[in-house]
């Protein structure tokens, strides 16, 4: 699903890909967020038996989207790895096989707050770990900014955003979602093995619901759901 | 006064033991100016004889002493530790410990006796350890983790007896499961340890003292006293009865009766059965009265708080306390005259157990008033009543089969100084809870423990106990340290302390409640209206706010919601059949009868032997109203297996509500094909016994009940970090249950805490039991299935229920479509209204 950006002139659109990854068709790049690697592996060094296979099967998921979008650049927005406990040797390694599988692909990690507690071992095969990236018009950070700076557009992970929304009959919905404000993209949270937090909906708020197999734009849904007069719909 | 003994055990042949210590005891009482009851002296005498048993009795007729006399008279040296006296709360440590003191400067000079709990100083513990007391006084969980300690032999390698307080409230829970499992353990380190329980009378005492004595002591002794008290229990009827509301537990239309009913007492106990009802009862009350003094207290409370009621309550300085449950153990407040139980007392044992709780002064009469807060609860009251009068109690079963329970134990003995594997499961297979283990269970919890999972399945890096040389220990300090903080089997929600901004604790509230506030919101709490100042995600900072009937949340809490008894169901739908035709009518059944009668014009009245079906449509959807009478559990397990069912035809989305006469299935279709003519077949289908378990297990998937049912799991195997988690350098280690469950049914589907999960929704959530009798009894019975125009009466609560159930065979996709043009209808709705 192809979506301009809203609070620049100038807009790149960003493609909302199913899987909770995002395409920036201009320059093929592939963006992801929170992928939290190792985090079974963390657990399982604290005492708690979670089984492995979330962080494999999620770069299986990565590499089908390098592959499908013909990306030239995979940049992660924060929170590969998820604590130094989980970057166990077998886990290390296979982050870096992926890498080796993809040496066509520019690797860039926009450094989280999990990550900084990280040491990332050099030969890993991540080409370049900034704290932030500049591209005007974008701004690529792991947290979203206090304040946004006009005329950029901020794009970052770290929230693991969720929508919750419960219909007149009962049923409720409650997906990972791809959040947009002006001048702000937020990202939800790559990772298989990672919680999430609801968002709140401002009346500028869009947001698309992240199926494994869909992106549904749900903006509309969640603005009546949270009892916003809008006008009706076109037929 | 001395009473008659009835023995309920098999009779047996005493042999007079030496009469000196029992003598002596049996002179301390007559000084304290009290003949001992017969049934304490046949304690004495069995814990003489070397015998284990069950006492059960009322509240206050002298269970403690009949069992702690009696182990003072055996005389044991006052070193080592000779006896362990458990108690369910926390709370009741300090109460129990002055109890038991009391008899020993006269009886047993030497003997000293201590309390052990989580807030137990480092030091005191430590001196307890040097020199041990004669008698400890604990919970289950601080016993489960002295004996994790490397010195658990030692300490308890000279105990004689262990005495466990309150079993019925914890035989049916986890928390009865971990008990049994410390017994077993203690018997193993103390042979020849004799084991007394202390219980409220219960429809299963046998099963109760099998549970409690395990299983090579065969035939435990159970001893009934035979005390009876007097109880009056009525109902306040409303008047006028057509004001009265239809639904809803929090009605207060019967405040100024509540009002007039405290006024000529000099000190009452106002029970409710949520924390909710009893804060909004706590404001109305101190509104309506600001010259009594009142006091509010209920598990959220912090402790301080609660402890200046419990004194205010036994010096008699309070008018009335508002509680909940966690006022309905412990010792007897002497002047409390009368108990007022707030809605529905719900079950017959927990009427009886609150009434019990006045009338404690010599001569005195118990006394209970139940105060309904809608109309169909004076049905429940009136029900309630006449059972009690009956006689008959509530069963509670025991768990079995708790892997993770039995997961956690095994790591507890672990850290205690190792075990061989073939002597623990010998040991636990003697609980009752485990007495059916096999093999392959016992050898997935040991991997489980071990090594995460079955060795196949993937836990690289992964061991919490190591075999050395035949025994198993525990993997490292750092694993040992963690599990001694988390053992236990109470799951509470992330709870937020509320604290006054210039100091001071008030209590605890959960998350969700609080993060749905925003700053400056007001809400009631521990009985004050409060203006939320900030939070912090850890705390809640408050200041006192000006009290107002509009615009103040009141917190709702988790699980607080009980279900009506089967027992107690069976009554109520008797008298709903039956209704004032009673000769005489009973006052709650004539104040009911016109609504009755509505619902007999409206629709029809349920007959027995007869299942009352109403389809209804509403802008909402299209309803089906059924009504079992078997209880909130059972029609639960009903609704999502006939939601299910339904689903099954053509895929669906629907929603159901439950309450304890009957439940709701909620749908954008109609329901019923072919209306209500041609509908018996059909509902026939959907309640069929056949296939019944495949169902079920099938329509757990599509409701994540489950999903819900696995934290509790999660927690007690060991998956979430326990109370440790939350401090700095654990926040790594946060996961919910959900993605859990998530998590193992995607790489470890083998697991067998899943397959628990399950079971648990199965047997204690939906009471597979009941279930399958109740769906027997209705494929006896006629179907009657009526179209109201309107809801009926019946209909109504189930209608206004508030917390929903739902049940999708749909994709997420083809659910979006469908609550996308819903929301978009009902928005075009609302402002072609307003136009």
């Amino acid at each position: 699903m192809l979506v301009e950006p809203r609070g620049v002139t100038d807009p790149q659109p960003l493609k909302l890909l199913p899987g909770r990854a995002a395409l920036l068709p201009h320059d093929g790049t592939l963006l992801v967020a929170d992928l939290h690697l190792g985090k079974a592996a963390s657990f399982r060094h604290a005492g708690l038996p979670v089984p492995e296979g979330s962080s494999s099967g999620d770069l299986v998921r990565l590499a089908r989207l390098l592959a499908e979008t013909a990306a030239r650049r995979l940049l992660v927005l924060g929170d590969l790895f998820h604590a130094s406990s989980g970057c166990t040797p077998a886990v290390l390694e296979e982050f870096a096989a992926f890498c080796c599988r993809h040496s066509g692909v520019e690797v860039v990690l926009v450094e989280g707050n999990h990550d900084r507690r990280v040491r990332i071992p050099s030969e890993l095969g991540i080409d370049r770990i900034v704290p932030s990236l500049e591209e005007p018009p974008w701004r690529f950070l792991h947290e979203p900014p206090q304040e946004r700076t006009a005329g950029w557009i901020h794009c970052c992970g770290h929230l693991h955003p969720r929508l919750s929304i419960r219909s007149p009959s009962g049923d409720r919905l409650s997906q990972r979602c791809f959040v947009e404000e002006p001048g702000l993209w937020i990202l939800p949270a790559f990772g298989s093995f990672t919680g999430s937090s609801v968002v709140p909906i401002a009346a500028t708020t869009r947001v698309w619901a992240a199926g494994d197999d869909a992106v549904v734009d749900v903006s509309r849904m969640a603005q009546l759901a949270v009892g916003r007069r809008l006008p009706p719909a076109r037929a | 006064m001395k009473q008659a003994v009835r023995q309920t055990g098999r009779q047996r042949t005493s042999t007079p033991a030496a009469a000196g210590p029992l003598d002596a005891v049996a002179a301390w009482c007559r000084d304290q100016g009290w003949e001992a009851f017969p049934f304490q002296q046949e304690v004495w005498q069995a814990l003489a004889d070397g015998e284990s048993g069950l006492v059960h009795a009322p509240t206050g007729t002298g269970k403690t002493l009949a069992v702690w006399l009696g182990a003072v008279a055996a005389g044991w040296t006052p070193q080592p530790l000779r006896v362990v006296w458990l108690t369910p709360l926390r709370a009741l440590v300090a109460d129990t410990a002055a109890a038991l003191a009391l008899p020993l400067p006269q009886l047993a000079p030497d003997w000293t006796v201590a309390t052990r709990t989580g807030d137990t100083p480092t030091a005191a513990r430590r001196a307890m350890r040097m020199r041990p007391p004669t008698a400890m006084i604990t919970t289950p969980e601080s016993l489960s983790l002295l004996l994790s300690l490397e010195d658990a032999a030692d300490t308890f390698a000279g105990l004689r007896l262990v005495v466990v307080d309150e079993w019925h409230e914890l035989l049916s829970s986890k928390r009865g499961v971990q008990t049994e499992l410390a017994l077993a353990r203690l018997r193993s380190l103390a042979p020849g340890l004799q084991t007394w329980g202390l219980s409220a009378t219960l429809g299963n005492l046998d099963e109760a003292a099998t549970a409690l004595v395990g299983t090579p002591e065969s035939s435990p002794r159970i001893v009934r006293a035979d005390v009876p008290r007097q109880l009056e229990i009525e109902t306040l009827i409303p008047s006028p009865m057509e004001r009265f509301p239809w639904a809803g537990h929090m009605g207060m239309r019967l405040l100024p009766q509540v009002v007039q009913t405290l006024a000529p007492v000099a000190t009452s106990l106002v029970f409710t059965n949520t924390r909710s009802q009893a804060e909004r009862w706590f404001e109305a009350l101190a509104r309506a009265r600001p010259d009594w003094k009142l006091a509010l207290h209920h598990g959220s409370i912090d402790r301080e708080l609660r402890t200046a009621a419990e004194d205010g309550l036994r010096l008699g300085r309070l008018k009335a306390v508002v509680a909940t449950g966690s006022l309905d153990l412990g010792v007897d407040f002497g002047p409390v005259e009368q108990v007022l139980q707030i809605g529905s007392p719900k079950g017959i044992a927990r009427l009886l157990q609150r009434a019990g709780r006045s009338g404690h002064r010599p001569g005195a009469v118990g006394r209970l008033v139940c105060v309904p807060t809608h109309a169909l609860e004076l049905v429940e009251c009136a029900a309630a009543r006449q059972a009690a009068s009956e006689g008959v109690t509530e069963p509670r079963q025991p768990l079995t089969g708790a892997l993770d329970v039995l997961a956690q134990h095994i790591v507890t003995v672990a850290c205690s100084g190792g075990f061989r594997e073939e002597e623990l499961f010998a040991e636990v297979r003697q609980t009752a809870a485990f007495r059916q283990l096999d093999q392959a269970s016992w050898q997935w919890a040991m991997d489980f423990a071990a090594r995460g999972g079955p060795a196949l399945a993937a836990y690289p890096d992964f061991a919490r106990i190591r075999e050395r040389f035949g025994r198993w220990y525990v993997a490292g300090p750092a694993i040992a340290r963690r599990h001694r903080m988390s053992i236990g089997t109470i799951t509470s929600d992330a709870a937020v302390e509320v604290k006054w901004l210039r100091g001071g604790r008030l209590g605890t509230v959960e998350e969700s409640f609080i993060s749905r506030l925003n700053e400056g919101d007001r809400f009631i709490f521990a009985g004050r209206t409060l203006r939320l100042f900030r939070f912090d995600g850890l705390t809640a900072w408050v200041r006192l706010a000006k009290a107002s009937a509009v615009g103040v949340a009141v917190p709702r809490w988790n699980g607080g919601r009980m279900p009506l008894s089967t027992l107690l169901a069976s009554h109520v739908q008797k008298l709903v059949a039956e209704g004032s035709q009673q000769q005489p009518p009973t006052a709650e059944m004539a104040a009911v009868e016109p609504l009755l009668d509505t619902q007999a014009a409206w629709s029809c009245r349920p007959q027995p032997e007869s299942l009352l079906i109403e389809l209804v449509a509403s802008r909402d959807g299209h309803h089906a109203f059924l009504y079992p009478f078997a209880g909130r559990l059972v029609h639960e397990g009903l609704a999502a297996l006939v939601a299910w069912r339904i689903a099954q035809q053509s895929p669906a989305t629907l929603v159901f509500t439950v309450n304890d006469w009957g439940f709701q299935i909620l749908g954008r279709q109609p329901i019923t094909p072919g209306g209500a003519g041609g509908g018996g077949a059909f509902w026939r289908r959907m309640l069929s016994t056949e296939g019944l378990l495949e169902d079920l297990l099938a329509c757990l998937n599509g409701t994540e009940m489950a999903r819900r049912q696995f934290r509790e799991i999660a927690r007690v195997a060991g998956l979430i970090a326990g109370h440790g988690a939350g401090r700095k350098g654990d926040r790594n280690l946060q996961a919910s249950a959900g993605l859990l469950f998530d998590v193992l049914e995607e790489h470890d589907p083998a697991n067998m805490l899943l397959a628990q999960a399950r079971r648990e929704v199965l047997e204690a959530q939906f009471e597979y039991r009941r279930l399958d009798a109740a769906l027997a009894r209705i494929a006896a019975e006629e179907i009657q299935i009526v179209e109201p125009r309107r809801l009926s009466p019946l209909a109504f609560p189930l209608w206004a229920e508030q917390i929903h159930s739902r049940l999708s065979t749909q994709g997420w996709l083809e659910r979006i479509t469908e609550m996308a043009r819903e929301l978009e209808e009902t928005a075009a709705c609302s402002s072609s209204r307003e136009a």
